[in-house]
């Protein structure tokens, strides 16, 4: 019982004392862990962070956090998170510098990539830069990520959101998969 | 001492803000001539090396020196995969080029005391050196007495595979070399024990390489200490859908505690039953490592008990116990599970605490997450997460967040997970070693 009630206190007081300006260095940090110093990631399945635009990491995150979008980790952990923490996460990250992943593309997918992506550049652009800030940048991002998350809008199984994004990866042939991520990922700028 | 703010304010923007490979190297090689005062690390594991960085990446004006015995780190994590053949273990493997190119000072060296009236450190070698703030990580010993007929002699027939490398290669080449249809026998210890998931995910691993090299007939004992174990639902139900009747498990309810072996006749025995295998894993009860028994700095039960504002040690001020050696908190939901991702969060709590100490400065909010994920096959992962906050100095969970991954997740989750794992290691080498 006391157990139970220490928590209704952490969990009540901590809104009140980070509604102003969470301090959130020391959970960047913790973040590190999985996404990289400064959110550059060397591991080819989870995605650098740092210096994507502040609407899309937050749209994102709250996705995660309410359920509306499916995750296999994030939303467990962000339901750990207050909005206001959430928010500062998402401002910290977006004003990081964008650093391309360093990775090893196929020649090949790369170059039938510029055909295979006729169905995403209209939103994510010829070389992964978007027009609009709630879309992510794709322009050299980790290309085994990319693919995990078409197979994640192509596999009706999981509750992913956006119906339009559903609907163009679904097109999508099977073998146009790793070849859309391999041309976001070669691109520079 | 005299406390620059707007330096140390800078040091830290640079810390966060800017790549480090932009960080002059003459900032970075400040070292020795400064007054910011001195830290040594024991150890140079996932929470001792992290430690060292993070220390020595938020204000290069502090001395830091990493004592560690070994020049190659073989880490734990994913360890269970060279069982298995899915991965070689020079992929787990790091040297300390990362740490000394930050300008911390390495040494090579065993601890041989500790004296935390004094703040010194003495190494086998007969160096001594002075500490502000020592971090204590020298992760676990094992308790081989526990287990009567086992000793660090007994394990090479028998052998542990619980600190990676030498004992992993040995553990496999026993796995190789037993016929089909023999046994496997993994002894689990009471807990708390490092990886809590580990001997189940070993299960798993090791039937992987039974299923796939001419051993199918052959079949996994879990002989366990306790009444249950971690992310027990989905283990159960990954080892049925990839390893249908190949692996047991036997509960300490029902006998499944090992209190003696014969190393040479490959012999486990029981409350009441006997064991006879063809390889043997006898994982033994865990302490804390022995240098901080030495300092005295552990519980009746063998660990060390930390603050977790600042996992400074409830014993002695100044040193920061960090990773498997500590405790905080009550078993089972509250404590700091034994995990890399839980090593290094508390290397980043204690760096934090430390530097602003030594600044005279007031203690940063610490923030604490668990990630941990078992692979039961290249494309079949699970996992279990915790956020925790600290209340009233209380280290606790937020119970809205965390838990395993779902039972009833589709196919695609479990690849997912097993793609991130791969991920999330490659960024915790890099996040303590690089």
């Amino acid at each position: 019982m006391k157990r139970a009630l220490l928590f209704c206190a952490a969990l009540s007081a901590a809104p009140l004392i980070h509604a102003a300006e969470p301090d959130v260095a020391g959970l960047v940090k913790s973040c590190n862990n999985c996404h990289g110093v400064n959110g550059v990631s060397v591991g080819h399945s989870m995605p650098s962070i740092g210096g994507l635009s502040e609407t899309y990491l937050l749209n994102i995150m709250t996705q995660w956090k309410t359920g509306e979008r499916f995750s296999a980790v994030m939303g467990r952990l962000l339901k750990g998170y207050t909005d206001q923490e959430i928010a500062a996460l998402a401002t910290h990250y977006s004003k990081q510098p964008w650093v391309p992943a360093a990775q090893t593309l196929d020649v090949k997918l790369v170059a039938q990539g510029k055909d295979a992506i006729d169905r995403c550049s209209s939103c994510h652009g010829d070389t992964g830069v978007p027009d609009e800030d709630d879309t992510p940048r794709l322009t050299g991002q980790w290309a085994q990520y990319m693919e995990l998350e078409l197979a994640k809008y192509r596999d009706d199984a999981l509750k992913m959101p956006h119906k339009k994004m559903r609907t163009n990866a679904k097109k999508l042939d099977e073998a146009d998969v790793a070849a859309a991520a391999a041309h976001y990922a070669s691109q520079k700028k | 001492m005299s406390i620059n703010r707007r330096n140390f304010i800078k040091s830290l923007a640079a810390a966060s803000s800017v790549s480090l490979l932009t960080i002059p190297t003459s900032a970075r090689a400040a070292g020795s001539g400064n007054n910011k005062g001195k830290v040594v690390v024991i150890g140079g594991g996932f929470g001792g090396s992290t430690a060292a960085k993070y220390i020595k990446m938020m204000d290069p004006a502090i001395d830091v020196t990493l004592i560690e015995p070994n020049k190659t780190y073989t880490s734990c994590p994913l360890s269970n995969e060279v069982l298995s053949g899915h991965r070689d273990i020079a992929s787990l493997q790091t040297g300390y080029a990362g740490a000394a190119k930050r300008g911390i000072s390495v040494i090579h060296d065993h601890v041989a005391s500790v004296d935390a009236a004094k703040k010194t450190v003495t190494t086998s070698g007969g160096q001594t050196l002075g500490y502000d703030a020592l971090v204590m990580a020298p992760g676990i010993a094992f308790d081989y007495e526990a287990v009567s007929g086992y000793s660090k002699d007994a394990s090479k027939l028998l052998p542990h595979a619980y600190k990676a490398g030498e004992q992993t290669l040995l553990l496999k080449a026993q796995l190789e070399a037993m016929p089909d249809g023999g046994t496997f026998i993994i002894s689990v210890p009471p807990k708390p024990f490092r990886c809590p998931p580990g001997p189940y995910e070993r299960a798993a691993q090791v039937a992987s390489y039974m299923k796939h090299h001419g051993k199918a007939k052959s079949k996994v004992l879990i002989l366990d200490a306790n009444d249950s174990f971690s992310k027990k639902g989905l283990f159960e139900q990954g080892w049925k859908a990839l390893y249908p009747g190949m692996i047991e498990w036997v509960s300490g309810a029902n006998d499944g505690k090992v209190e003696r072996v014969d190393a040479a006749a490959k012999m486990c025995f029981t409350g009441l039953n006997d064991h006879k295998a063809d390889v043997i894993n006898l994982i033994p009860p865990h302490r804390a490592g022995k240098i901080a028994q030495q300092t005295g700095l552990t519980n009746a039960q063998g660990w060390c008990e930390v603050a977790p504002m600042t996992m400074e040690s409830t014993v002695h001020k100044d040193i920061y116990p960090i990773g498997d050696c500590c405790i905080a908190g009550e078993l089972p939901v509250y404590d700091m599970p034994k995990s890399a991702h839980m090593a290094i969060t508390q290397a980043k709590v204690a760096a934090g605490a430390i530097v602003a100490k030594l600044n005279g400065l007031a203690n940063p909010q610490p923030w604490y997450v668990n990630t941990c994920f078992s692979t039961l096959a290249p494309d079949y992962g699970i996992s279990v997460v915790h956020v925790y906050r600290v209340t009233n100095n209380q280290f606790v969970y937020v119970k809205e967040a965390g838990g395993i991954s779902p039972i009833d997740a589709p196919p695609l989750q479990r690849k997912l997970e097993a793609e991130y794992c791969v991920g999330w290691f490659n960024n915790v080498m890099a996040d303590a070693f690089a």
